[in-house]
């Protein structure tokens, strides 16, 4: 098989973040450090050597890079300063454009003004689509039952439907993948069955992202604990979205919402703002190696979802305090930002939600393979004469 | 010659102004272009060229603080616009020394210089001092020991300036050398002998330097000798008051692993063969006369004075060698190896005098046996010459070396003393395994990749790959590391863990640096006047650099650049003629020398 070289492709992949991969001289310090490598997935120094010689498409199978939840220890480790903890994120970055077939991503990724400009107008059409929507019908001071503003059945098929646009989007990009990694990059034999066998994987790394505890280690600082504070902020999400998608007609109805409602939206809420803000504010101080460099896509993501969580609060409070016509404006707002963040998943960081527990559930099944390989060839010796 | 200059800047600018620099060199003769790119990145191949075609350039100088980061660049472009690529021509302002308060008239001169196509040193430095025929050297390792024998012979005047008690340096405690496992000291100690018996040689033990003044030529230098507290004439070398002693201190020559008295003499062989005492220890200096005292009165030459005080000494010399050497990094830093932590985790002096046959275990190489002090009441771990012999010894190369936190520079000699120690636990210790982890293999001598592959077909398992690190797993210390060559993440089981430390200047080269005016690079050796050119000269006239003080090296080249220091003194001495001082001649003065010199 032959294989392509680019050498452009480490000045390309210098626009995801990974600035430093030429100063590596192939110590292995770092995938010595790195508590996920072991004898089937040996990273970050591999993929640092893949990307030295431009083997963009070799690197475009491996699941390496989603297998790690960069704690950086390889790059406080690093004698050359390379960063790969950071080569791995953006490697991750350029991995998201790779998987997603129109190029959206791969444009947001490189140009932090086109993925601006590209919020910015979708959230006024939505603004004016829902402007437009609200005055030609309904009453302002009115926030649902009849003649409302926005009413929650219209608002229910209007989320269906940008969450339909979203699902198409993730679910081809999630198969080109599965293509990428399954067909075009394993070289052995991987049986049907092992798909079945190894399907716990993705509801358990979805659910407790066990790995990335893993990753958690003591620090000089006290507030060091990315893994609680991460999936506390993804169970969050997850929950809103369900709430949201599923319950908006029961979330939005007057005064008497259900207790379950209730509940699970005030816990969904202390993940998000305790996430969010846990996240900015890291961002902001630099203590931990991990949040020293930050790409755009990475302020964008924190942000749009600050400002979606703070409009979500206030909309509430409004609503329970009688104040309709504020509800009914924020929730303007609060749509105009929901928007553009739901549109925007597929081709941004937020897709690893997907990828993530779908990498662990395919490195679980290529390395069943690979090792039911070697035990075949072991127990089947070549005889010469 | 069309001459282009261009200023490829970084960012440290220090007190120098590019635009006023750029404006005069715009003035010089035969200059048709100047141009300030102040570059961080490499510049663009096609943009030099072009400019390079247009102003139809025969020499480029490219000016800055590391104008040979740029050369490749320009050299390509040199050649693609179809010139002479030898005429592309480096005004380096970070190694011809243009800082400090004529920073300004020095860099225009350097810039000078490189359009006439002159080298800086040959049109910058004055001749033609009369020269004192004495000469000092500070250091009295192999480098010290070579120079001085080198000039002594020759009929003149050494003054050899040593801080410890005895001559020798660091070689004096290797056991073999590489790569002809030579053993050192059959090398080393006839010329110790010969140093402490040659009439032109006056040895100054425990001797500082604290103060130097005068002009090149002519130098006074006051030297405060520390009162050894024996005297050295009388001395017979019995050992009767070492055996009375009562105090116990970490032997400085057994780099720690072994225990002195507080009189003592640092090894058999010393020069000058004579004991001495350590005032930082001594119970009857520390108490000021009230205790002890024992080993004054057994003495049977009564040479032993405790009372003794320091003193200075004037001298005047015509020019001064440095040789100060180097010492370890302090690997406990780097915590990743666990030094100091785990009792078998050695540095590689302390290896060295393991396996030294004068060493504490008679040369047998053991790992440390635990042992009750009684003093402290507490377990201390110990060399012992009846210790286990290691089932399994790691040697991991580059620690602390080409690494970006502590040194970024290679230190040259690591991985051929760590080959050289994998032969010796081989040949020493049966069925041992000793494991190399390395990064990149430097055999760059004669007789060193030969070395390396002897020591390969020896069956040491050389594994390319840094260890990151060494921890202990149910009593046994663990050495991780990645295979590259092998693709596999391994971990051996070892029971000795060899770190072959980086190497940094010795503490006295800042002080001493200050003292002389010398200037340091980067890194904190002394900096050479030109490193190809003249690479023991300093810029201040009459001072001379050899061996580690100016750059990590292995002995041959020590001992190659330590005569090669003793001939540029000697030269001076028979000529009559020294040269100045770099920085003391003038723009105008540099210039008008410079057009005088011819170029081919």
């Amino acid at each position: 098989m032959s294989v392509r070289v680019n050498p452009m492709f480490i000045d390309d992949l210098d626009r995801f973040g990974a600035e430093d991969v030429q100063l590596c001289y192939q110590c292995g310090d770092c995938s010595t450090v790195c508590p996920h490598a072991d004898e089937v997935y040996k990273f970050p120094r591999k993929s640092m050597r893949l990307l030295q010689m431009g083997l963009e498409q070799k690197l475009e199978t491996t699941l390496e890079p989603w297998l790690c939840y960069y704690c950086g220890q390889c790059s406080e480790q690093c004698p050359r300063e390379a960063d790969p903890g950071e080569t791995m994120m953006s490697l991750r970055r350029w991995l998201i454009s790779r998987y997603d077939f129109t190029g959206i991503a791969r444009q947001f990724f490189k140009s932090r003004i086109t993925e601006i400009i590209a919020i910015i107008s979708i959230a006024l059409l939505t603004g004016a689509f829902l402007l437009f929507y609200g005055l030609s019908g309904g009453n302002i001071h009115i926030y649902d039952g009849d003649g409302a503003f926005l009413p929650s059945p219209f608002i229910h098929k209007f989320d269906l439907s940008v969450g339909g646009i979203l699902a198409v989007f993730l679910v081809l990009n999630a198969i080109r993948m599965w293509y990428f990694v399954m067909i075009k990059g394993t070289t052995f034999a991987v049986p049907w069955w092992l798909y079945i066998t190894e399907i716990y994987q993705l509801p358990w790394h979805f659910l407790t992202q066990k790995r990335y505890s893993e990753c958690e280690r003591k620090r000089e600082h006290k507030f060091y604990m990315p893994w609680i504070i991460h999936l506390g902020l993804m169970l969050g999400y997850v929950t809103m979205l369900v709430l949201v998608m599923v319950f908006i007609e029961q979330l939005q109805a007057g005064p008497e919402i259900r207790w379950q409602v209730h509940i699970f939206g005030y816990l969904a809420t202390i993940g998000l703002i305790t996430g969010t803000v846990y996240f900015i504010r890291s961002r902001f101080k630099k203590h931990y190696i991990q949040y020293k460099k930050s790409h755009g896509t990475d302020w964008v993501f924190v942000v749009l979802l600050f400002i979606i969580v703070l409009t979500g609060i206030a909309q509430h409070i409004f609503h329970r305090t009688g104040l309709y016509e504020w509800a009914n404006i924020t929730y303007v707002i609060h749509l105009m930002s929901v928007v553009p963040w739901l549109l925007r998943m597929p081709f941004s960081k937020w897709s690893h939600l997907i990828y993530r527990p779908l990498a662990m559930y395919l490195a679980a099944i290529r390395r069943d393979a690979l090792v039911r390989q070697v035990t075949i060839i072991n127990s089947n010796p070549v005889v010469v004469k | 010659m069309r001459t282009g200059v261009f200023f490829c800047q970084t960012d440290d600018n220090r007190n120098l102004n590019i635009d006023a620099i750029a404006k005069y060199s715009a003035n010089l003769p035969e200059v048709e272009t100047v141009q300030i790119l102040r570059l961080k990145p490499l510049p663009e191949i096609n943009f030099i060229c072009h400019q390079i075609k247009t102003n139809n350039l025969e020499r480029v100088v490219i000016a800055g603080d590391i104008p040979g980061y740029y050369k490749p660049v320009f050299t390509r472009a040199m050649a693609l616009a179809g010139g002479n690529a030898d005429e592309i021509r480096l005004a380096s302002f970070q190694e011809h020394g243009a800082r400090g308060e004529n920073a300004m008239d020095r860099a225009k001169a350097i810039v000078a210089c490189a359009t006439m196509g002159v080298p800086f040193p040959l049109a910058a430095v004055p001749g033609g001092n009369p020269v004192n025929h004495a000469t000092l050297i500070i250091g009295a390792g192999i480098a010290g020991i070579q120079s001085a024998l080198e000039i002594a012979n020759a009929g003149k005047q050494v003054f050899l300036v040593e801080q410890t008690g005895t001559i020798g340096g660091h070689m004096a405690m290797f056991d073999k050398t590489f790569p002809t496992l030579d053993c050192a000291a059959c090398i080393l100690t006839p010329k110790m002998v010969s140093v402490g018996q040659h009439e032109m040689i006056r040895l100054l033990t425990k001797s500082k330097v604290v103060a130097v003044s005068g002009k090149p030529g002519s130098y006074r230098v006051k030297i405060k000798q520390s009162a050894r507290y024996v005297d050295v004439k009388s001395c017979i070398a019995c050992n009767l008051c070492t055996e009375v002693c009562p105090v116990k201190v970490k032997s400085e020559f057994d780099a720690g692993i072994s225990m002195r008295k507080a009189i003592y003499i640092p090894f058999p062989q010393a020069v000058p063969n004579a004991y001495l005492v350590d005032e930082k220890s001594c119970t009857y200096i520390l108490s000021e006369g009230k205790k002890c005292g024992v080993c004054m009165k057994k003495c049977p030459k009564e040479c032993i004075n405790l009372n003794e005080t320091d003193h200075t000494i004037d001298i005047e010399v015509g020019n001064i060698i440095l040789a100060t050497g180097y010492e370890l990094l302090d690997v406990s830093k780097i915590e990743q190896y666990k030094y100091g932590i785990f009792p078998n985790v050695l540095t590689s002096i302390e290896f060295e005098r393991l396996t030294n046959a004068s060493g504490t275990t008679g040369g047998r190489i053991v790992t440390k046996t635990k042992r009750f002090n009684k003093k402290t009441e507490k377990d201390e771990w110990i060399f012992s010459p009846e210790g286990i012999p290691p089932r399994s010894v790691a040697l991991i190369h580059c620690v602390g070396s080409r690494n970006k936190k502590y040194n970024p520079y290679c230190s040259r000699v690591c991985c051929m003393y760590s080959l050289k120690f994998a032969h010796l636990i081989k040949e020493k210790v049966p069925n041992v395994t000793v494991y190399e982890f390395y990064i990149d293999m430097r055999a760059f001598g004669k007789g060193y990749e030969e070395f390396a592959e002897r020591i390969k077909q020896e069956g040491t398992f050389i594994v390319r790959g840094h260890s990151a690190s060494v921890e202990m797993k149910d009593d046994q210390m663990v050495v991780r590391g990645e295979d590259i060559f092998n693709d596999k993440l391994v971990e051996f089981k070892v029971d000795m863990v060899v770190l072959a430390v980086g190497l940094i200047p010795s503490p006295g080269t800042e002080e001493l640096s200050r003292m002389l005016g010398i200037q340091r690079d980067t890194d904190g050796w002394f900096s050479e006047l030109d490193y190809n050119g003249s690479p023991t000269d300093t810029d201040k006239g009459g001072i001379y650099v050899a061996g580690m003080c100016q750059a990590p090296k292995d002995i041959p080249d020590t001992v190659a650049q330590a005569a090669a220091v003793a001939a540029g003194v000697l030269g001076s001495l028979t000529s009559g003629k020294g040269l100045g001082h770099m920085s003391s001649l003038t723009l105008s003065e540099i210039e008008a020398k410079a057009k005088t010199i011819h170029t081919i």
